[in-house]
């Protein structure tokens, strides 16, 4: 007989008493939580902005999405890395312009508008 | 899917419930599907090989019952568990028998068996405490008592057919519940008494 997955009696009964607690722990979400999977339009106007980082021992690529109404709505997403800095900038540029809207790069997002707290 | 393979493996449960395992043999469970021990042996080499597969799907039904723990938090989400228990010991009590065996050996099926049924008796234990939780129950009055409580339940639980058969009275999935709830009902609360009255109560007669 092939052998099955066995999980021991204490890890089954730890598994059993969360079982019980989620009824408690947790809550039903609203419809509204959803919102950002439907109501993504905002993408079209953004600027695009490319971040070179070192991550895991290799330069990674991310690229910021900013509204130019309100630049604090913004989404970041990891793209790609590379070992070499260089070509990881390189690969940035390109990614970049591949997702921004305008090619030309008019759409710009003003560091001003943030009115970020100096003091 | 309906086919041969299936064909075997019911008729075979069905004669090791009535003969035991050990004194059925191909011969008759060829005639109870109607095919041939020829075309038996083209199925399943021998009857190691039947015993085996019967065994999959055994632990395949049981871990079914398993699966749909706590699937509402109420009193009748346990109900559905014992009813299918009960269908489920009632189909495939061969096992027991297995047990009362003189040789000190067992094999992995029955080894695979004990997992489940210490199994079963977590599930129970814990059960226990959810309806604690949920108000359903009153809190524990000495230590240990719900442990003993899900031990007794799991009694009636495995041990209420193979009685009846005992005793010769006749299956009823009602007197089955029954048993069960009867062990559980004393430790209800107010609200768990309202709610066995409005859900579960009407069921039992």
């Amino acid at each position: 007989m092939k052998p099955k997955f066995q999980m021991d009696a204490a890890a089954y009964t730890a598994l059993m008493q969360g079982m019980n607690e989620q009824y408690f722990v947790e809550k039903k979400g609203n419809l509204l939580d959803f919102r950002l999977y439907y109501d993504d339009l905002w993408l079209a106007d953004t600027a695009v902005v490319d971040v070179v980082h070192r991550s895991k021992g290799e330069w990674a690529v991310d690229l910021i999405f900013a509204n130019i109404h309100n630049p604090l709505k913004f989404i970041r997403r990891y793209i790609t890395s590379h070992p070499c800095p260089k070509r990881a900038a390189q690969k940035a540029e390109f990614m970049r312009r591949l997702a921004a809207k305008d090619q030309r790069g008019t759409l710009i997002v003003s560091i001003q508008s943030l009115e970020m707290c100096q003091n | 899917m309906y086919n041969t393979k299936q064909k075997i493996l019911e008729a075979s449960v069905r004669l090791f419930n009535e003969n035991g395992i050990d004194s059925v043999r191909l011969q008759q469970i060829a005639e109870e599907v109607g095919i041939s021990v020829g075309n038996l042996a083209y199925h399943y080499k021998n009857k190691e090989a039947i015993i085996e597969s019967v065994y999959e799907q055994v632990f395949e039904e049981f871990d079914q019952i398993f699966r749909n723990y706590l699937a509402a938090p109420t009193l009748h989400d346990f109900d559905n568990q014992v009813t299918n228990f009960y269908h489920f010991f009632t189909r495939n009590h061969f096992y027991l028998s297995e047990f009362f065996k003189a040789s000190l050996t067992k094999s992995p099926q029955l080894q695979q068996w004990q997992t489940y049924v210490v199994k079963m008796m977590i599930q129970l234990r814990s059960r226990i405490q959810f309806f604690v939780m949920n108000g359903l129950m009153l809190p524990a009055t000495q230590p240990g008592q719900y442990e003993q409580l899900a031990e007794q339940i799991w009694m009636s639980l495995v041990f209420y057919i193979p009685k009846c058969n005992m005793i010769g009275q006749p299956l009823e999935l009602a007197h089955y519940k029954k048993s069960v709830w009867n062990l559980v009902q004393p430790h209800f609360t107010s609200e768990g008494t309202s709610e066995y009255t409005s859900t579960i109560l009407p069921q039992l007669h």
